[in-house]
């Protein structure tokens, strides 16, 4: 098994099936990537950067949105 | 009505909306039109992974709006920096309400380290727009700092209890050469109206629009009230006096006043 941690919770995936992208998590994920905002590790990743992006085991991602506020 | 110009942009609204507490996307876009608005406050959260819900974002037209993120949620600046920096690569702007509120209770700003962050943020090239207490040093220090407004509050967020600074935020107006926008706690378009007329260059309205039994035709009360306000204080009021001053003449009464002497 590996895994990624997104917004504190772990995921799992099959081994060899942990998506290689930043873009692929999306969509797996269903996410539109032109509604988010994206760190990995801390580091904030670009969108025009999500398809070049690597994820590997153990990464920490953060993956957030807009929402209403004041 | 003259246009706000805030980081050499120009605006022909001077009610800023924020986008919480509505109760659909459709009641929020209704009342952002209906306010005309120019600049909308969003805030920053984490995807609901499980729940992926319809994005907001959809009912607001990125096209017509200055979307202003906040950094609400931020405790101290290093969350607030952080918060900006992935709103920034949320929007691909860098404008910025920087909010640090570690008190979970009353919501009031902590000066020190929105100070902090401001300073670091300005360096990095945001647009910051400082949400704080009424108080004019920290104004005049943020203002220094490069800020490009300050954001001083009527009272407590969503308490709707209006001008509870008053007398500190006639002297932050007194002092500012930067846009002074009263955020927080205004309650009423008549409290909107009331700071515009002490001269502040903005308001900014969330709860009072979005709790409103009809949301749309509040934001249409509150721009008029903002129009009004601003236009009261381009006008130039008359100082109050203590004691009566006739409207109508003095003269010409009909009775003879040799007789009653």
């Amino acid at each position: 098994m590996e895994v990624l941690k997104i917004n504190g919770v772990e995921k799992q995936f099959p081994a060899g099936q942990l998506p290689s992208t930043m873009a692929e998590l999306l969509e797996q994920l269903d996410i539109k990537a032109a509604t988010v905002a994206a760190e990995v590790d801390g580091q904030i990743v670009e969108r025009k950067k999500f398809a070049e992006t690597k994820l590997r085991n153990g990464q920490s991602i953060e993956l957030v949105r807009f929402v209403g506020g004041g | 009505m003259d246009k706000l110009v805030i980081a050499d942009k120009e605006f022909n609204s001077r009610l800023l909306v924020g986008t919480g507490k509505f109760a659909s996307c459709e009641i929020m876009a209704e009342a952002l039109e209906k306010s005309g608005t120019e600049i909308v406050t969003v805030a920053l959260r984490r995807v609901d992974i499980e729940n992926k819900n319809d994005d907001m974002l959809r009912a607001i037209d990125v096209k017509k709006y200055l979307l202003l993120p906040n950094t609400s949620g931020a405790r101290d600046a290093e969350e607030a920096v952080r918060l900006s920096k992935l709103a920034r690569a949320a929007t691909g702007i860098n404008w910025v309400k920087l909010e640090v509120t570690p008190d979970p209770y009353y919501l009031l700003p902590d000066p020190v380290e929105t100070l902090k962050a401001a300073e670091i943020l300005v360096k990095d090239g945001f647009i910051v727009l400082p949400y704080i207490n009424a108080d004019p040093v920290l104004a005049k220090k943020l203002e220094d700092a490069g800020t490009a407004t300050v954001m001083p509050l009527a009272s407590p967020i969503g308490s709707k209890q209006g001008l509870r600074t008053r007398a500190a935020l006639e002297i932050i107006i007194e002092q500012a050469n930067v846009p002074v926008i009263v955020d927080a706690g205004l309650g009423l378009p008549s409290h909107a109206a009331e700071a515009m007329e002490m001269g502040a260059d903005a308001v900014l309205v969330n709860t009072a629009i979005a709790t409103a039994a009809e949301p749309g035709r509040m934001a249409t009360a509150f721009k008029l009230a903002v129009e009004a306000g601003r236009t009261a204080y381009k006008a130039g009021a008359a100082a109050a006096g203590k004691r009566a001053s006739a409207s109508s003449p003095l003269t010409g009464f009909l009775r003879d006043t040799q007789k009653e002497e």
